[in-house]
């Protein structure tokens, strides 16, 4: 079972586009989308409209909550006065854009997708999130104590955690078995398609393959591939240049970050 | 910023407030405003002994996780339920229902090495 993991698109067709032209190329068996829409480029009803007519399984992301109910407020987390004042730029674009069925859809969202497999007699969770499973916009960096992502995976009952937010792709595996028991769990960031920041501007995904032996007792068992590919990041790049979004967001698309 | 009479700080941003002999600790406005929205404490169980400045739990905001740094030495008598449900307490009550733990304090002569609100204030620039 091949399962494709896409987020973090933020109103950026063009690399939407590049997304859907790789991953049909691939042919998985599932693709699910977790969230984060819209936001800091000028297409987000046609970004929605293209994962709602491929009927793609989609969690919200914190801005798609946020432009859903017509907020102010995405759950960014800002931290310096000049982030804050694009933010606000792009927040408020954003909702002068969204047509009320788009607006609607992102509303009605749902907040996590948990897929149970049931393999050699055994359960094996898969949970899809936006942020982290007690929060929509918590970051969950890669350098976070393990202590502290294990107590997160165990008490949502996720033996495969898979998130976006925050645009920097990684997999850490973690074991939580006790009395020399293994208990594999896997921690996903999947990257972002269409806002990298990991200095690598080219898009981001994540393939996620389960097979018959996979299991919490083998790290090996469960396989994760991260995909990059090209798009057009001129014609995202200029399009944030020729709107009212600040330019800061394009230079972000040129460079990766 | 608010900052209390009544309590003492540490240069790691905790506060603790002395009754008897038992101090509340928490940490300070200008942390949980610095830190961001408060998911999770993680806090120690009663009975778990610290030394002063020795880490005794850490504090998790929505982009970042921080330590928490014991201001006097002591016994962990009692931790606060209403984190459990509503983390942001710290963020809203930093120095009344958003407190931490109360220990049994060991050794009152550390106070000495704590900073009252003012000195706190000149530290933090607030």
């Amino acid at each position: 079972m091949n399962i494709a993991l896409f987020s973090d698109i933020h109103a950026n067709l063009p690399a939407l586009e590049a997304f859907f032209t790789d991953v049909e190329k691939r042919n998985p068996d599932s693709i699910y989308c977790l969230g984060d829409l819209v936001g800091y480029n000028i297409w987000p009803n046609e970004v929605v409209n293209e994962i709602r007519k491929r009927k793609i399984p989609t969690i919200a992301g914190n801005y798609d909550f946020g432009i859903g109910r017509m907020s102010n407020e995405c759950g960014c987390a800002y931290k310096t006065e000049s982030e804050k004042d694009n933010g606000n730029i792009s927040i408020s674009f954003t909702n002068s854009l969204m047509k009320d069925e788009e607006r609607a859809y992102l509303r009605t969202l749902p907040a996590h997708i948990k897929v149970e497999f049931q393999l050699n007699e055994d359960k094996l969770n898969l949970l899809l999130v936006h942020g982290s499973p007690r929060k929509i916009n918590e970051y969950l960096f890669e350098d976070r104590e393990e202590k502290s992502m294990l107590r997160i995976m165990e008490q949502a009952d996720a033996d495969i955690l898979c998130f976006g937010h925050t645009h920097k792709p990684y997999h850490r595996v973690l074991n939580s078995g006790i009395d020399g028991q293994n208990h594999f769990r896997h921690a996903i960031n999947i990257g972002s398609v269409g806002k990298p920041k990991d200095s690598d501007v080219r898009g981001g995904y994540v393939m996620l393959t389960i097979n018959e032996n996979s299991s919490v007792l083998d790290k090996d068992s469960i396989k994760v591939e991260f995909i990059r590919f090209e798009y057009d990041i001129e014609k995202a790049a200029k399009a944030v240049e020729d709107s009212p979004l600040p330019n800061e967001y394009a230079d972000n698309l040129r460079r990766g970050y | 910023m608010n900052i209390l009479n009544d309590l003492y700080f540490s240069k790691e941003h905790t506060w603790v407030r002395i009754e008897n002999n038992i101090g509340t600790i928490g940490i300070t406005d200008f942390a949980q405003s610095e830190l961001g929205e408060i998911v999770y404490a993680d806090v120690p169980n009663v009975g778990y002994n610290f030394k002063q400045d020795e880490v005794f739990g850490s504090v998790e905001a929505i982009k970042t996780v921080s330590d928490l740094f014991m201001p006097l030495s002591g016994k962990v008598l009692e931790t606060n339920k209403l984190l459990l449900k509503e983390p942001t307490l710290v963020n809203s009550e930093p120095f009344e229902n958003g407190w931490m733990i109360k220990i049994e304090i060991e050794n009152s002569q550390e106070i000495e090495k704590l900073l009252t609100a003012e000195q706190y204030a000149k530290i933090t620039n607030t």
